[in-house]
């Protein structure tokens, strides 16, 4: 255990002090990462920056609840009662005759309502509910259309519909994307790997020669490969860095103009975690992939 | 401690280096191996250290079958055998100590004792005042010395070199074969293949001459 805790020390020693050696490679082998990395985690912020803004925009998905002709008191109380649970974000009601005046109002249909004798227009509920998700609408909406007394319930939900499929479009493109540069990542490091391996095979043969395993030999490299990553991650977190110090004056100018107050958030400790650590294990994963290959090929070649 | 049953090594290609050897080496024996190049002297010392597998027969050392042992088990065989090289196969990215504590670093030794071993070796070969330096700037025979200073680090019980001398002049030579006497006297098991005559007169021991891939007893 405790071989192995000096072999491992040993190995991030050698590894930082590879890296050291040789700033250039090793700053250009990380920007190259951030880059790449930056592409689908700026991606990422910016989606979440769209969700964010669309739950703040007015247009909300609502629920019209219509009611009976002949609704007793009673009932009108029990569905008033029925709207003030937890669920329910907001809940106005609109007596008939208010209804016939909004149609009145408005100049396309004023013809039509002037002639009618009698208000054909049932009392209504326009209700918001807290979730906005298409699944949690549409089981709010039946749920309120059981109610006695409620006639019918429309549910407008196909602006939350369309906002759900462009989010998970999008959501789907940052994966699609993550995966795809996630790959890059692995060859990024693979490639700087090899590098380091080439230059290192006297040393590697030698090792062999005096007893060394192949994982005492792979080590370094993994390390090397895992630092690599991590650098690559911290140059992304500084290019996006950059780009949104770059972009926060413009949006907030614009969200001004839209009179809101939106404007660019830092991600969270927990993306920046998961984005470290991912650079990190994907650089491993390219350094080992890398070194065990050539590996093979020395011990082929001798 | 080493023994060859019918060793036979032939190389892709068709060359035969050692046909069907016997051998038996005690622990403790000095042993020479002589004959013209090409005679089978490396590929005798590479079998003992697995560096080579025989084609056929049985190569075995402290009782290990090295002809077949597994690729994770070599390593282990290996920290228990000095090699000496021709060639030094030093590693010129580091100095004098580095190269010599690497055994021991990959051994998972502590480091401070590794260091403190590594500069008893080095004194030993007459090199502590430049276990700083980086190898390329040593000699054609102090290199030698550095790549004898880290075949003994660890303390092997057996020392197998090929052709320690066959790169210096008469001086050197003489020191590394008066190094090595040193070594059999405290009990090593030292196995040198060399064409260098004198030195073998100097310090006796036992030769055994390899001519065409076959082995003959030399008479004292």
């Amino acid at each position: 255990m405790i071989g192995w805790l000096r072999h491992q020390k040993h190995a991030l020693t050698a590894a930082l002090h590879r890296l050291r050696a040789q700033p250039v490679a090793t700053l250009l082998t990380a920007l190259a990462m951030g880059v790449a990395i930056s592409l689908p985690s700026g991606l990422y912020l910016g989606l979440g920056h769209l969700g964010r803004l669309a739950g703040e925009l007015p247009a909300q998905p609502e629920i019209s609840v219509y009611l009976d002709a002949g609704v007793s008191a009673v009932q009108k109380q029990a569905i008033a009662a029925r709207l003030k649970q937890p669920d329910i974000a907001l809940a106005r009601y609109v007596p008939k005759d208010e209804a016939l005046a909004t149609l009145s109002a408005s100049q396309d249909l004023a013809d039509i309502t002037a002639g009618l004798t009698q208000n054909p227009l049932p009392d209504a509920w326009v209700v918001r509910p807290q979730a906005s998700s298409r699944e949690a609408l549409a089981r709010v909406a039946d749920d309120l259309g059981k109610l006695p007394g409620v006639a019918e319930t429309h549910l407008d939900s196909q602006w939350a519909d369309r906002l759900q499929a462009a989010l998970g479009f999008g959501r789907t493109g940052v994966w699609l994307l993550a995966g795809l540069f996630a790959i890059a990542l692995v060859a990024i490091s693979g490639n700087a790997i090899r590098a380091q391996v080439l230059v290192r095979r006297d040393e590697i043969h030698v090792s062999r020669l005096i007893g060394a395993t192949d994982r005492y030999i792979r080590r370094p490299f993994l390390y090397l490969g895992a630092l690599q990553g991590l650098l690559g991650g911290l140059a992304a977190g500084g290019v996006l860095a950059v780009a949104g110090a770059i972009l926060r004056t413009p949006v907030e100018r614009l969200a001004g103009l839209y009179g809101s107050a939106f404007h660019l958030l830092p991600p969270t400790g927990i993306e920046i975690a998961a984005v470290l650590g991912l650079t990190t294990l994907f650089g491993w994963l390219g350094a080992w992939l890398s070194v065990t290959r050539a590996l093979q090929q020395v011990e082929a070649a001798r | 401690m080493i023994s060859f049953n019918q060793v036979t090594k032939r190389y892709p290609g068709g060359h035969e280096a050692l046909s069907g050897i016997n051998l038996t080496i005690d622990a403790g024996e000095l042993v020479f191996l002589i004959g013209h190049s090409g005679a089978g002297k490396s590929t005798l010392l590479k079998l003992i250290a697995a560096i080579e597998r025989p084609t056929s027969g049985v190569v075995s050392v402290s009782g290990q079958n090295v002809s077949r042992l597994s690729h994770r088990a070599i390593p282990y065989l290996r920290r228990n055998i000095g090699l000496v090289f021709q060639d030094h196969k030093l590693l010129f990215d580091r100095n004098v100590i580095e190269n010599v504590v690497l055994p021991l670093d990959i051994a998972g030794l502590d480091r401070r004792e590794a260091l403190k071993r590594a500069r008893a070796v080095i004194d030993k070969v007459g090199l502590l005042k430049r276990e700083k330096a980086n190898p390329i700037s040593l000699s054609g025979g102090e290199q030698q010395r550095l790549c004898i200073a880290r075949a003994l680090v660890s303390r092997p019980a057996l020392l197998l070199a090929d052709e320690p001398t066959g790169n210096l002049d008469a001086g050197y030579a003489a020191d590394i074969m008066a190094m090595f006497r040193d070594f059999h006297q405290v009990g090593t098991t030292l196995v040198i293949a060399t064409h260098d005559d004198r030195a073998i007169t100097a310090l006796g021991g036992r030769t055994l001459r390899l001519d065409h891939g076959k082995i003959q007893e030399v008479a004292a």
